[in-house]
């Protein structure tokens, strides 16, 4: 390959493969960006998108293949040799320290010094001359933990940048942002890119990556499928090159309608582990078969939305009956006596035991009632062939129900917890984040779950600050905002506009009874 | 389906093998820095654990006096892995063993019953005696979650100190050394073999262990336990209750730990004395580390501490290493245990376990 032809592309790796162990990442992977694109790197879960940009990055040496960066051939043995060649990685979870200031966050480990002490003014100066070159303004004297997680990205991403980074790699950039939020991002990183930057986008919200990139590069199964040109890609198009096969994105049809009301909560209110407000005066009603979607920044109160309604978090006032019962206050045995099913938002937290099996896991919460215990004993064989029979009807891939939870994927192990709690008959479901760090596969296969509980007459509510799979399930979308539910839309006819607006407190002075 | 971020799911060693592994590696460790010591007092250390060998099991007797050893180690260490399989940290054992021992000891020398019944009494007094003196931590434990670690070492220094001044100024017998009045023959734990102290407390011991075990594996309840010892979110998401759980398996775990020192002045001294049962408390907590908490683990565990410490008598009388070599093998074994929890926690997931040490 002649030299004048490499200079066009920033980053080219050439046959990259990487093993860990018997797993194959990265198969003989060629990827190459121009210079001043936006290029997107999308993939399911385990495709070996972060495998191929840790390479990228020198946080992971190659098994084979070369990497040039403008042309040159170069070794990335380690973060610092691929900040040397000028690229920079803006990482999912970010990695900002709370109690320090913008300005100290983004001069850590490289602090501008005069006369043995850190000059703060100049710091702060370095940071305003770069918001204004980026268009990412921030102010560098607030300490970060006060700052939202929009905020915090423009912060990581200053931070790159002020290391000289002209390659900007971000990991999932968007999964914690609204839709406003969104589009500024992407306003930014176009600007990045008329400066003669080159962004490298790992994404699985296909809109997003047909809106906003030049060129995608499709992973699967640690393999290259192909680079396409955006414009020459549709949405189905690129998630059939994803998934292999076709998907269905379309709002999921649905028949029935709905029932008795089977969850109320009138004027709840509730405290965060700090004793702050968290829930002021929520009122709503879940009816059977009937999806009710909560859509919000996260962080505006759905978590202890879902701790109340699941007997994890006590209210400070209001009434919550569950199928006639009252629950306000009542532990989570009782709850679920009750009639609750719940899938937690954090399945690593709350919905898992990582170290114990599937079988195991599956167990919980009936370890002391008919089939699976008589007279406070277990019975293990009916728990294992229980797990066995949702392996196979959830199809969890894995080695069988004696393995641990730990050795499954992400997707897998929320499959775990999915088949624990959907399958017990109860007659209200709470599902928090179901899909969050779930690829788009096995995403399509638990909101065909949901839809199949729905038309089973099973009362769901639905917490979300994925909007699209709210709009896609939903028969009412609330949206919380500050611990309040500020709007009741019907999905059908709600904007993503509207909708964006409600979630960032447009409405704030409106109060909804739901 | 494949996630790279994740452990491969391929694993060439099954779980238990792999902490199996573990634990051994933390032995031969141990022993190699035992070792090491031993040379830098100028000694063989070929030659110093073959003494220790033979004084542990070189005869019957030896062998006997190993499991004299180890019976009150069984005990205790079932003790601590109550609390440990339930997330929690007794370490207040030996406090527990003390006052369970005087307890058990009152009884014994105060009360006429009739026999058995007299043994059983004793016992249950012993046990009592242990799950109110880890009352109050676990209280604390439970209500606000105050550190048990700190709080039962706290207590084991009030529960020598309370029973040495009960042993020397209230109930000390007229011209004995510290100690008190022997206790009624009623009361005697009846011994195993003739000419040893083996007695039932090893049986004991060793029901306990095995109960333990079938408790944690086929009970509703024990799936609870288990369920707040790896992960007590999830527990609490699934509907246990908590705060209920950890204050009896605290009072459990401190029973069982008074019961130990019952069956120490029942069954091999017969009266209380002060400073009776050195560091079987803290052995039995390490017993229950080393074994990562199995009960069946803690049993092999507490009879390898008994063999160390009979062999250790003939060891300092036949070679210049001192008795404390074994303690400096205890605690590099400490040392490597933890640094292994250490190492799984660095690596695990959930990043919200509390730590322990």
């Amino acid at each position: 390959m002649a030299a004048d032809v490499a200079t066009d592309y920033a980053i080219e790796m050439i046959g990259i493969t990487k093993r860990f162990g018997l797993l194959t990442a990265n198969r003989d992977v060629s990827f190459a960006v121009r210079k001043g694109e936006i290029h997107a790197l999308v993939g399911e879960n385990g495709a070996g998108k972060t495998t191929l940009m840790n390479v990228l990055f020198g946080m992971h040496l190659p098994d084979a293949g070369q990497i040039r960066v403008n042309g040159q051939q170069v070794d990335i043995t380690s973060p610092q040799v691929a900040i040397g060649l000028g690229l920079g990685m803006v990482h999912q979870h970010f990695k900002l320290v709370p109690s320090l200031t913008v300005a100290e966050n983004i001069f850590l480990g490289m602090e501008i010094v005069r006369g043995g002490f850190i000059d703060r003014k100049a710091q702060a100066a370095a940071v305003r001359a770069l918001s204004v070159t980026s268009g990412l303004v921030v102010d560098p004297d607030r300490v970060v933990r006060d700052l939202s997680v929009g905020i915090e990205q423009r912060v990581e991403i200053l931070k790159v940048l002020a290391r000289g980074a002209r390659i900007v790699i971000l990991d999932e950039p968007t999964a914690v942002l609204t839709p406003q939020e969104s589009r500024d991002l992407f306003r930014t990183l176009r600007g990045f890119t008329d400066q003669g930057m080159t962004v490298i986008l790992i994404s699985h919200h296909l809109d997003e990556v047909l809106d906003v990139s030049d060129t995608v590069t499709v992973l699967r199964d640690g393999a290259v499928i192909g680079t396409e040109p955006a414009k020459a890609l549709t949405e189905a198009r690129l998630a059939q090159m994803m998934v292999g096969r076709p998907v269905d994105f379309g709002r999921k049809e649905r028949q029935g309608t709905a029932g008795a009301p089977v969850l109320t909560l009138s004027r709840v209110h509730a405290r965060d582990d700090r004793g702050l407000p968290a829930l002021s005066d929520v009122t709503l009603t879940v009816h059977a078969g009937e999806i009710v979607a909560i859509a919000g920044v996260d962080g505006n109160g759905q978590t202890e939305l879902a701790e109340v309604v699941a007997g994890l978090r006590m209210p400070s006032f209001g009434d919550i009956a569950l199928n006639g019962h009252d629950i306000a206050g009542a532990p989570a045995d009782i709850v679920r006596s009750a009639g609750l099913a719940h899938v937690p938002a954090n399945r690593l937290v709350r919905g898992v035991d990582a170290q114990a099996s599937i079988t195991s896991n599956i167990l919980m919460g009936r370890q002391n009632t008919a089939p699976f215990a008589k007279g406070g004993m277990i019975r293990w064989p009916r728990v294992r062939a229980e797990a066995a029979a949702l392996i196979k009807r959830f199809d969890i891939r894995t080695q069988g129900p004696a393995a641990p939870v730990k050795s499954l994927s992400g997707g897998n192990m929320q499959k775990v917890v999915l088949a624990r709690e959907f399958t017990q008959g109860k007659p209200f479901l709470l599902i928090d984040q179901p899909t969050r760090g779930v690829d788009i596969g096995a995403t399509e296969g638990i909101h065909d779950e949901i839809m199949r509980r729905r038309a089973e007459g099973i009362a769901i509510l639905l917490i979300s600050v994925q909007l699209d799979e709210c709009m896609k399930l939903a028969d009412r979308l609330l949206v919380m905002f500050q611990g309040r539910v500020v709007a009741d839309l019907d999905p059908l006819s709600a904007t993503t506009n509207e909708i964006g607006m409600h979630m960032m407190g447009a409405s704030q002075n409106r109060k909804v009874s739901a | 389906m494949t996630d790279t971020t994740a452990a491969p799911s391929e694993r060439r060693v099954p779980v238990w093998a792999e902490g199996l592994i573990g634990q051994m590696l933390a032995l031969l460790i141990a022993l190699t820095g035992g070792a090491v010591i031993i040379m830098l007092v100028g000694e063989s250390p070929l030659h110093v654990y073959t003494v220790l060998l033979r004084g542990a099991f070189g005869s019957t007797e030896n062998i006997a006096g190993s499991l004299l050893q180890a019976t009150p180690i069984i005990v205790c260490g079932v003790a601590a892995c109550v609390a440990l399989r339930g997330g929690l940290f007794n370490i207040g054992v030996e406090g527990q063993l003390y006052v369970g021992g005087f307890a058990a000891a009152w009884v014994g020398f105060t009360l006429n019953l009739p026999a058995g019944l007299h043994v059983i009494v004793a016992l249950a007094a012993g046990m009592a005696a242990g799950a109110l003196w880890i009352a109050l931590p676990a209280i604390m434990r439970a209500r606000f979650n105050a550190n048990e670690v700190v709080s039962t070492i706290l207590m084991n220094y009030v529960a020598v100190l309370l029973t040495s001044y009960l042993t020397i100024a209230v109930f000390k017998r007229p011209g004995g050394w510290s100690e008190t009045e022997p206790i009624a023959e009623t009361a005697y734990l009846p011994q195993l073999l003739d000419g040893s102290r083996v007695n039932v407390g090893l049986i004991i011991g060793l029901a306990l262990a095995l109960g333990l075990y079938l408790f944690l594996r086929f009970t509703g309840a024990g799936y609870a336990v288990s369920a707040m010892g790896s992960n007590p979110k999830f527990a609490a998401y699934g509907g246990v209750r908590v705060k209920r759980n950890i204050l009896l398996v605290l009072l459990s775990s401190g029973a069982i730990g008074g019961m130990a020192g019952g069956i120490e002045t029942l069954g091999v001294h017969r009266r209380f004395m002060e400073g009776f049962a050195p560091g079987f408390g803290f052995d039995g907590v390490i017993a229950a580390l080393l074994a990562n908490g199995n009960p069946i683990g803690v049993v092999f565990a507490a009879l390898f501490f008994g063999a160390l410490r009979k062999g250790s008598l003939l060891m300092e009388v036949e070679t210049g290493a001192s008795r404390e070599i074994i303690t400096v093998i205890q605690a590099l074994i400490i040392l490597c245990v933890s640094a292994q929890i250490l190492i799984r926690h660095r690596g695990g997931i959930s990043g919200e376990k509390r730590w322990k040490f």
